[in-house]
């Protein structure tokens, strides 16, 4: 059987800053309806990852195609059909949130905004929170109302950083619910970075591991976690914090001995 | 969750209309901001108000203190008298306030994604940066207007300065100063992307240093000698002469209008390269996870 064509594909992304190199020859590709779990403990460079393949950050070597355009010089053509939401990003606080759902889809592009502003907050039940300004939100809702954002345009490729960070267990299922109907509909393929491994496992069927800038693993959940030995994900994630840990421990000893 | 997404939906509008569509939500985004930012009726109203007031009684003083009447209006655009230093003072207040509040309305405009941390947002969406800038200027041009509407109105009310007596040459004056506020916005901006925050002391500052420069309200040959060079090189200095010409009887500034005109296209395209430039060296940096 022929695999779905790519929505997202990098190839030797590297990317280093004054503090040294945080992506090291990074390869990701997402297919189409895919669910991908983008996993790696702090500092592993998974957010500067998704940023290059946004084309918000340039890679200093490496290739990002993103729904055959090649970005970040094709970024516009791209983002048409990519939904991007951070758990860490506030809404603007001027804002009431049917306003924000509404420029974001004109941004986007839709001919029909308004219906689908509606359609988005009544999909992820935040329809009691339309005439609230951002500031006025707790966590929880601003993540949802995001998240909501992301989708308004039925993307083909969702792009979520930390989405359920600071969400209770009952509205992270409902996200997770909204997320899985969303792409078993219409096919959407969901690129996903989170530290709550439980979460990874329920929402992905494939995740990609970086360590130090590096994908030390690529498979299903079970996969990977036989591939390290360990029991599930979060086994795999404390076995790559630990490694990230002993490896600062060591250059600390080598530049106090330089000293 | 309900399943209720009809298909048409997912339809996107055609690239045209998708632009044009862009620019105006971004106008209206920042349309909205200001109805609910009343700290910024001091940018766009109170200070206005308060320079027409300080520079109209100024020169309303000099004239009464030259015995050359109450008003500003009748003065005679000759050098040296007393109502032609408060139709300069009038005229060069009404005109600052187009460059000046054209630059801090864009400039703001920026400032603003990056205070509510909105440029991720923007940055992954289809949103062209000209298309931003198109948006943001359309702001700006209905806070301009609406500004300088009130510093006009208060110069005609209290000091009988029709702004209107400059005639139709106040078209293209009018026009290069909202170009030079443009592109003195598009500098700051590029420096407030490659150096963060610690540039935005300029939106409100920078233009300060163009001003007396400028000749704002008196002729430049009235600065000190080794100034005068770095005077004639602005753009600016070009209009405001331009501008003050038409307060007299004289024929219409063609000369001052055409250097003016093109001074203010270099300028904008050295601020447009500089943008680039700085943008360009925004994404290679990664400075785009200060706002993350």
């Amino acid at each position: 059987m022929t695999a779905p064509p790519p929505v997202l594909e990098a190839h030797g992304l590297v990317k280093e800053y004054r503090r040294g190199r945080v992506v090291d020859g990074v390869r990701l590709v997402v297919r189409e309806g895919e669910r991908v779990g983008l996993l790696g403990p702090n500092g592993a460079g998974k957010t500067t990852t998704l940023l290059m393949c946004l084309g918000a950050v340039e890679p200093d070597a490496g290739s990002v195609h993103v729904l055959g355009h090649r970005v970040p010089a094709g970024r516009s053509a791209a983002m048409r059909g990519v939904g991007f939401a951070a758990g860490y990003l506030p809404l603007p606080d001027r804002l009431r949130v049917r306003e924000y759902l509404r420029l974001y889809a004109d941004l986007y592009g839709l001919r029909a905004p308004r219906a689908a502003v509606e359609n988005a907050l009544e999909h992820f039940g935040i329809g009691h929170l339309a005439s609230a300004i951002g500031t006025e939100l707790s966590s929880g809702q601003r993540t949802l109302v995001g998240i909501a954002k992301a989708s308004l345009h039925t993307p083909r490729l969702l792009v979520l950083d930390e989405p359920t960070a600071a969400l209770d267990p009952d509205i992270a299922l409902r996200v997770r619910t909204g997320l899985l109907d969303l792409c078993a509909r219409h096919g959407t393929a969901l690129l996903v970075t989170s530290h709550d491994m439980v979460e990874v496992e329920r929402l992905c069927e494939r995740v990609v591991f970086l360590a130090a800038g590096r994908v030390t693993a690529d498979g299903t959940p079970e996969e990977v976690a036989r591939q390290y030995a360990q029991q599930d994900l979060e086994g795999v994630f404390l076995h790559l914090a630990e490694e990230r840990d002993r490896e600062r421990a060591g250059r600390d000893r080598e530049g106090a001995g330089a000293v | 969750m309900s399943a209720t997404e009809a298909p048409d939906l997912r339809e996107l509008r055609g690239p045209a209309a998708a632009s044009a569509h862009r620019v105006g939500a971004v106008a209206r985004r920042h349309w909205l901001v200001l109805r609910r930012s009343p700290h910024r009726i001091f940018d766009v109203l109170v200070w206005p108000v308060v320079d027409t007031l300080l520079y109209g009684s100024i020169g309303l003083f000099a004239a009464k203190a030259a015995g050359g009447g109450t008003g500003a209006g009748g003065g005679s655009a000759e050098l040296g008298t007393a109502p032609t230093l408060a139709v300069f003072l009038l005229s060069g207040t009404v005109l600052w306030h187009l460059v000046h509040q054209t630059q801090i309305s864009l400039a703001t405009g920026f400032l603003e994604e990056t205070w509510s941390r909105n440029v991720i947002g923007l940055l992954t969406t289809p949103l062209r940066g000209w298309e931003y800038l198109a948006g943001v200027g359309l702001f700006a041009l209905v806070r301009t207007a609406l500004s300088t509407l009130a510093v006009a109105s208060l110069a005609f009310a209290a000091y009988a300065f029709d702004v209107t007596t400059l005639g139709l040459g106040l078209i293209p004056v009018a026009a290069l100063l909202l170009l030079c506020g443009w592109a003195v916005a598009l500098a700051v901006v590029g420096l407030v992307l490659r150096y963060g925050s610690g540039a935005e002391a300029l939106v409100w500052g920078g233009l300060s240093v163009v001003m007396p420069l400028s000749g704002v309200f008196y002729p430049v040959s009235t600065l000190p000698a080794p100034l005068r060079p770095v005077a004639e090189a602005l753009p600016t200095t070009h209009v405001f002469a331009a501008g003050r010409a038409l307060t007299g009887d004289g024929p219409t500034p063609w000369h001052e209008l055409a250097v003016a005109t093109l001074g203010t296209a270099a300028l904008l395209v050295l601020a447009l390269f500089f943008l680039g430039r700085m943008l360009a060296s925004f994404r290679r940096r990664g400075l785009v996870t200060r706002y993350s």
